[in-house]
């Protein structure tokens, strides 16, 4: 009898295979998406315009009149200069991935899987990110040089960034996931990932500092997961936060993430369940 | 002529194809209202810090905007599409169809696809052109209306000749599917007057990716800002794009099949 | 005037090179390694009008290479090539017009359309005159006997409808030069010899000139009498699929049935398969007369027959000895 049929099949520990899955799974991602480096920048091109123009646009009301809601063109610069580093953090799995996986009759292959495939989404786009961060670093001093940004941050600041920038990838990487998950019911998530992304616009500090918005509009999104998102990381490090605030930001976004993390076990199970009720 | 021909054919094609599927009318008309949606609140929000942008006052951003989708429309029915099945038959190898056909390689590859609901887009922003002239304090004139629809079909035109450009690029780095999202990027500079950008930005807005001429300047010709000198730098840009994009798309034809020099 | 006419035509690729790894994928960053691949080495050849002829070949042979060439999609590197008198790299839309590719697996047809709006579109295409049309096109639908398949969106037809269709659309303008590209490939048997009938029917009918590119053997033995083994780049053999047996098959193949298969058979040949009484042996060419004798002299032969090998085994022998 050989070897591989006396001894008895082992599995590793839970955790040690959950962290190694992880760091094979971003490896690999780190590999495929250096072959896209082209793709990778010009992707990252796209991105930055957004903030690009959201920046002009408000450093010229800013400059006319000396501020906007108390926040200088260096202020407007500061913000929508740490947004790109926001962005590249919070790029995750669209639902046009679901309705494609779906599409192409993939789903099959992620049932399988002994480990819930939400694991598998969220390492190959957290791999991503260090590709997308080097390729980040040259552009953001040539923004830097370009748009003189007002920044001083402290050490407090630094310190919550960066858990910040990966609660954030977190967060909406469980909202998009859970939103993709509509899939499984209909083919049309195109007009609902659209709503997301609008309310995301207007409520999580991607389009202005939550400041310039109106002041109902500053009550909602505090109350919503979008700011956790995005607008919390930039105002970490781009304000001069008391550390009660820094802290209890954190806090929030972790309860946020946690609440998320629920919601999409529950949405999955139905999902699965319909899928196998209903097939392909 | 010949090529319009061509064109209509398979246009009408295409408007076949889709009107099998009506669902997608109502989804494009929700996301249009959506879009539209977005854009007022943004102005309104801008306008609510201050009363012009730039030299230009709510109802002229208003405007812009308009032309801005009204342009959208036409490129996302009729020019990005086409662009995109040419990249993915350059990754997939059935371009070969495409070049063993007795016609114009570029001809062929422009309009062989297109998505009629998206003209969804284009109607919303000409309604939006049509309200904000009401409100705008200018009188706008028949002469206005003209000039606009010229600078109309030359911003076409120029975005047709950028997105060609962008295309043809995966001719030499074949798995690029990002080309889509840059143009998406970049046409979002459209949606302000290019007179805010920095000085450098402004000249690469003009002149290396044409969104400023494109929009800005119809957008200037309908609210009857326009100085002839911006219209005939628009005209001979155009013109100037046309060539030098045909040229570009003819080399990556050549470099497709494998010629040296 | 022949119509192919292939002169030492080459294709050379420059393909890059990396090995796995990130500390690789850094350095291929810096600096690009490219091997030389010699796709088509100098391959001369001629083609009469109205021939059918196969290239034969494994997989990277070269027969879609030297295909795509003739048909003006890639560039030669050397050599030249002229079918049906033009350069088909110049791409001149007299000789566009009377060519057509049909790729198996890979369909041009409108997929949400029934076909018949797709032949719509080429008529417009390749400007062919509406009687013409017509006439040509129902005759192509009743030789393939499609009869209202052509009126389904061909997203709803199977494969073998498809490709009927496919091929329907590539002929509407009556080419004179058909390029097949893999015609038959995943299709099932009954289609596949539909298929080569057609194409055979065609030929006899309109005079066509048929380039045939298949590692399928039953098509090249249904439709060519001319072949063309290209492996590695080179042409290996080109003649009737009759002289390449008698060139490189050694060996035949004599099945016997015998009335007693007791005792040492090994003395005859080979003993390829045994099944019984029924045995086949495998015996040089040359000793084929002597062994036959002796079994019958020898032994009680109830049944004797005299094979050529099956034509897979000259060509994988072909094969060997080319890349030897």
């Amino acid at each position: 009898m050989s070897v591989a049929a006396r001894t008895p099949v082992r599995e590793e520990g839970r955790l040690r295979s959950y962290l190694d899955f992880y760091a094979t799974t971003m490896r690999t991602a780190v590999q495929a998406n250096f072959q896209y480096r082209a793709d990778t920048f010009l992707y990252m091109t796209g991105t930055i315009i957004e903030p690009v123009v959201y920046l002009v646009v408000w450093s010229t009301v800013a400059r006319a009149q000396g501020d906007v809601a108390g926040i200088t063109a260096g202020g407007f610069a500061a913000y929508y200069i740490a947004w790109t580093l926001v962005r590249q953090f919070n790029l995750a799995f669209t639902p046009y991935g679901w309705e494609w996986r779906i599409r192409e009759g993939r789903v099959s292959a992620n049932l399988l899987r002994p480990i819930h495939p939400i694991h598998y989404d969220i390492a190959e786009f957290a791999g991503w990110k260090f590709v997308n961060v080097v390729v980040w670093i040259p552009v953001a001093v040539v923004l830097v040089l370009i748009f003189e940004p007002a920044l001083h941050p402290g050490l407090e600041d630094v310190l919550t960034f960066v858990p910040a920038l990966w609660g954030a990838f977190l967060l909406r990487s469980l909202n998009l996931w859970t939103l993709g998950l509509v899939s499984f019911w209909t083919t049309r998530t195109a007009p609902l990932f659209e709503l997301y992304i609008l309310l995301e616009l207007l409520l999580s500090g991607r389009l202005v500092p939550l400041q310039v918005m109106p002041g109902w509009a500053e009550t909602i999104a505090a109350v919503l997961p979008f700011k956790w998102t995005f607008g919390f990381p930039i105002e970490a490090l781009v304000y001069d936060l008391p550390v009660s605030e820094l802290v209890g930001g954190l806090a929030i976004q972790t309860a946020w993430i946690v609440g998320m993390w629920t919601l999409m076990s529950v949405v999955w199970r139905r999902a699965v369940r319909r899928y196998s009720a209903v097939g392909n | 002529m010949g090529a319009l021909r061509i064109a209509l054919l398979y246009w009408r094609v295409a408007a076949l194809n889709e009107l099998q599927y009506r669902a997608n009318f109502f989804i494009q008309l929700v996301q249009a209202a959506i879009g539209f949606g977005t854009g007022v609140a943004v102005i309104l929000l801008v306008f609510s810090h201050t009363n012009e942008l730039n030299g230009w006052d709510a109802y002229e951003l208003l405007a812009l905007f308009g032309v801005q989708m009204l342009l959208g429309g036409v490129v996302h029915s009729a020019v990005q599409p086409a662009m995109q099945k040419m990249m993915d038959d350059v990754r997939e190898g059935t371009l070969d169809y495409v070049l063993t056909k007795p016609l114009d390689a570029q001809l062929l590859v422009s309009v062989r696809e297109a998505r009629v609901w998206r003209l969804v887009d284009a109607l919303g922003g000409l309604t939006i052109i049509v309200y904000a002239l009401t409100q705008v304090e200018r009188a706008v004139g028949l002469e206005d209306v003209a000039g606009f629809l010229v600078m109309i079909v030359l911003g076409a035109a120029m975005l047709y000749c950028f997105w060609l450009v962008l295309a043809t690029m995966s001719f030499w780095v074949v798995r690029i599917w990002a080309v889509n999202d840059l143009f998406e990027g970049l046409y979002q500079t459209g949606r302000w007057p290019i007179g805010i950008y920095p000085g450098w930005l402004r000249y690469g807005l003009t002149f290396l990716v044409p969104i400023g001429f494109a929009v800005t300047v119809p957008a200037e010709a309908v609210t009857a800002r326009l100085d002839w000198d911006a219209a005939v730098g628009a005209a001979a840009f155009a013109l100037v794009a046309i060539v030098l994009s045909r040229a570009v798309f003819r080399r990556g034809l050549k470099s497709y099949s494998g010629a040296s020099a | 005037m022949s119509a192919v006419e292939v002169r030492a035509l080459e294709k050379v690729f420059d393909v890059p090179e990396r090995e796995a790894g990130l500390r690789e994928a850094t350095r291929s960053l810096l600096r690009r390694r490219t091997r030389e691949v010699r796709a088509v080495d100098a391959i001369s050849f001629a083609i009469e009008p109205g021939e059918i002829v196969g290239f034969l070949g494994p997989n990277g042979a070269g027969k879609t290479t030297t295909l795509k060439m003739l048909s003006g999609l890639l560039f030669p590197t050397g050599g030249e090539a002229h079918v049906l008198g033009h350069v088909p790299s110049k791409r001149e839309r007299d000789f566009l017009r009377r060519i057509t590719l049909v790729m198996g697996n890979r369909n041009q047809l409108q997929w949400d359309l029934p076909a018949l709006d797709s032949f719509e579109l080429n008529r417009a295409i390749y400007r062919i005159p509406r009687e013409d049309f017509t006439a040509l096109r129902d005759e192509l639908i009743e030789l393939l006997e499609l009869g209202d398949l052509v009126k389904k969106p061909v997203r709803n037809l199977s494969l073998g409808e498809r490709m009927k269709v496919e091929v329907v659309g590539s002929l509407l303008h009556r080419p004179d030069v058909l390029f097949l590209d893999e015609p038959t490939i995943g299709l099932d048997v009954t289609m596949q010899r539909r298929i080569r009938e057609f194409v055979a029917a065609y030929n006899g009918r309109y005079g066509a000139t048929v380039l045939l590119t298949s590692h399928y053997m039953a098509d090249v033995e249904a439709l060519c009498p001319r072949v063309i083994v290209i492996h590695e780049g080179r042409i290996l053999f080109d003649g009737g699929l009759g002289a390449l047996g008698a060139r490189f098959a050694a060996h035949k193949t004599i099945e016997v049935v015998l009335g007693d298969a007791s005792g040492d058979l090994e003395r005859y040949g080979e003993i390829v398969q045994r099944d019984g009484e029924r045995i086949s042996l495998r015996v040089a060419k040359a000793d084929t007369p002597s062994v036959t004798a002796r079994l019958l002299a020898e032994r009680d032969v109830l049944d004797l027959t005299i094979e050529d090998p099956p034509i897979e085994d000259v060509i994988e022998r072909v094969f060997l000895e080319g890349s030897a």
